[in-house]
């Protein structure tokens, strides 16, 4: 289990003097300015979840992970993993927990990528036979027989990711924190590193921290979403009820051979209008509580003179977007 | 807050080790190219040394008060030390603090310290073929003579054990510099050659102006090669040699003091302020 309380991590760097000389100026200067990169986060998240963990870049889902990891130590708040204060002792918390930042590897470069995983074995201490067969598995798992004595150096990113991902959880860590485990990967790759975490989840019962951008990586694996910004929680619940609260509309998307901006129809707000060949393809929002899907189709015919007629449901992605926009973020 | 049961039995820990500092060692080899210049560089450099410092004693036994053949053994025994010594292997930490995998080492259930360690014992290992190379043709030219006495060799044996504690601290504390600038390159590159000079590994220090020597002696260079070898090739070790080994002895504590500061502050660096 993870526990999170008022957690907040203030980082302190020396202030930038603008003007003359600012380069000197800078380097002599004793003022420092201070920015909270996580503000008062508290988050519990049970044995066995998968929980999704969104927010635009630099706002603050690494360094939230990191305190979790034990690589931080945070400013105030609590935290606890597995019953143990992560920072405070990371020799015991390290078997607990398992970590994959996309961004960086911890893989050594220049051996095979078994000579890794031997040396992750020998350094937490596993029992050969039990490390054999963890190993055996997961290669058989995500098909890294070919390039199990291929260079780490030389592995394609694909590659390189599963290793990090089979790094991370050798010892079979009862906790594990992907942070940007997809980015980069083409489709096939994310598709495999997805239903290995998820086999993972309902096999071992392993607790999954998830930060990424790839909102499929969220809708495929967590049921919860935790979304960050400008290191405070907006958002802590069921990936169905954030799309209920942030974007209780429908979209229909009607094409016509002219339909003037002006279009006023009541109940709908016309959001967006394309060009698509000798026609106009438009698109109408409604909220679903207010006005009927057959009623809004119904309004919608008697004003314009449709040709074709689509409705769809805004995705999580609309979702995110949206709540990026109103907090005044560029998604 | 920890439990006991957390933590690796030590047997774990010492096999953790071993497994890091055989897999730094396999690192070393892993281009079989540079291992071979490696080798042959280092033989290479045995033959020059040799020739040159044969060239400038041309005819005479002594120079400066110190023998030829001393001076010889002294000069081709610095090869090999230094090739063992300063293998400037740093990616055992910086190659780890630039590609941020450093953050991976302070999570696991043996402390970084050892493994940093253990991964260099494992590059001087690696060094060792090309070492080992170098003595039989240092021998085969007749350029290493005997120890001044078996006391001497004895001596030696403890002053290099020594020697390279000293090296190796030393070097591990420098790679801690990674933690507060990754700009490194340049900097590296003046320390490693003012190590070797200032170890004596390239001139023996008794060659050196008075003051040069002095200065020299004063820094924990000197105490990694020229004590070392000054002690093989002395044919009277008495009171003084207990003096130079309680010297390396002293160094030793203070640098592991040293470097046991940099380490948190390195370390204070990456938890508060994210690195």
């Amino acid at each position: 289990m993870i526990r999170a309380e008022t957690l907040v991590k203030e980082f302190t760097r020396p202030q930038r003097v603008q003007g003359r000389f600012s380069g000197l100026r800078s380097f002599l200067s004793t003022r420092t300015v201070t920015t909270r990169a996580v503000d008062d986060v508290s988050l519990r998240i049970d044995d066995g979840e998968i929980v999704g963990y969104l927010g635009p870049n630099g706002a603050g889902k690494s360094t939230t992970i990191k305190m979790l990891t034990g690589v931080l130590v945070p400013t105030s708040g609590h935290v606890e993993v597995e019953g143990i204060v992560p920072w405070k002792d990371r020799r015991a918390n390290a078997r607990n927990i398992g970590a994959v930042f996309g961004q960086r590897s911890q893989l050594w470069t220049d051996l095979p990528l078994r000579e890794s995983f031997d040396l992750i074995a020998s350094l937490y201490g596993l029992d050969p036979v039990d490390y054999r067969r963890s190993l055996d598995g997961f290669v058989d798992l995500l098909e890294m027989g070919p390039f199990l004595d291929t260079a780490v150096r030389s592995l394609s990113l694909g590659q390189r990711m599963r290793g990090d991902i089979v790094a991370a959880m050798l010892y079979r860590p009862p906790v594990l924190y992907l942070d940007e485990p997809t980015v980069g990967l083409d489709v096939v790759a994310k598709a495999r590193i997805r239903d290995f975490i998820a086999e993972q989840n309902r096999t071992e019962g392993t607790t999954v921290l998830l930060t990424t951008h790839d909102i499929s990586d969220i809708e495929q694996l967590a049921r919860r979403v935790v979304i960050i910004d400008d290191g405070r929680i907006l958002y802590d619940g069921g990936l169905e009820s954030l799309r209920d609260r942030y974007a209780p509309f429908r979209e229909i998307v009607v094409s016509a051979p002219r339909i003037p901006d002006s279009t006023d129809v009541p109940g709908l707000t016309l959001t967006r209008t394309v060009a698509a060949g000798d026609e106009v393809r438009a698109t109408f929002r409604f909220d679903p509580a207010d006005l009927s899907a057959p009623a809004a189709i119904g309004r919608l015919t008697s004003s314009l003179a449709i040709t074709d007629l689509s409705s769809r449901e805004p995705d999580v992605e609309d979702v995110i977007r949206q709540i990026y926009t109103d907090r005044g973020v560029v998604a | 807050m920890s439990t006991a049961t957390a933590r690796l039995p030590a047997r774990r820990v010492r096999a953790g080790l071993r497994a890091s500092v055989r897999h730094a060692a396999r690192s070393q080899f892993a281009f079989r190219a540079s291992t071979w210049t490696g080798i042959v560089g280092c033989v290479l450099q045995v033959i020059l040394v040799h020739l040159v410092w044969t060239a400038v004693y041309g005819e005479r036994t002594v120079v400066s008060g110190v023998a030829q053949g001393d001076a010889v053994t002294y000069a081709v025994l610095g090869v090999l030390t230094t090739t063992i010594f300063q293998p400037f292997i740093f990616d055992s930490l910086l190659g780890r603090l630039r590609t941020g995998a450093i953050a991976f080492d302070v999570m696991r259930p043996i402390s970084a310290v050892p493994v940093a360690l253990a991964r260099q014992l494992g590059g001087t290992l690696a060094q060792l073929p090309a070492a080992g190379a170098a003595l039989v043709v240092g021998l085969a030219l007749g350029a290493i003579s005997q120890p001044g006495s078996w006391l001497s060799g004895a001596a030696c044996l403890l002053s290099l054990m020594l020697g390279f504690t000293i090296a190796l601290i030393v070097n591990f504390t420098v790679g801690l510099v990674g933690f507060w600038t990754l700009e490194t390159g340049g900097a590296f590159l003046i320390y490693r050659m003012l190590a070797q000079f200032s170890s004596g590994a390239l001139i023996p220090l008794w060659f050196m102006p008075a003051w040069l020597q002095d200065s020299l002696t004063l820094l924990p260079f000197s105490a990694q090669v020229f004590v070392p070898l000054s002690i093989y090739v002395d044919q009277d070790p008495g009171w003084h040699t207990v003096r130079a080994l309680g010297l390396q002895a002293m160094w030793v504590a203070v640098l592991v003091a040293l470097a046991t500061l940099v380490w948190h502050r390195a370390i204070r660096r990456l938890v508060i302020f994210g690195g």
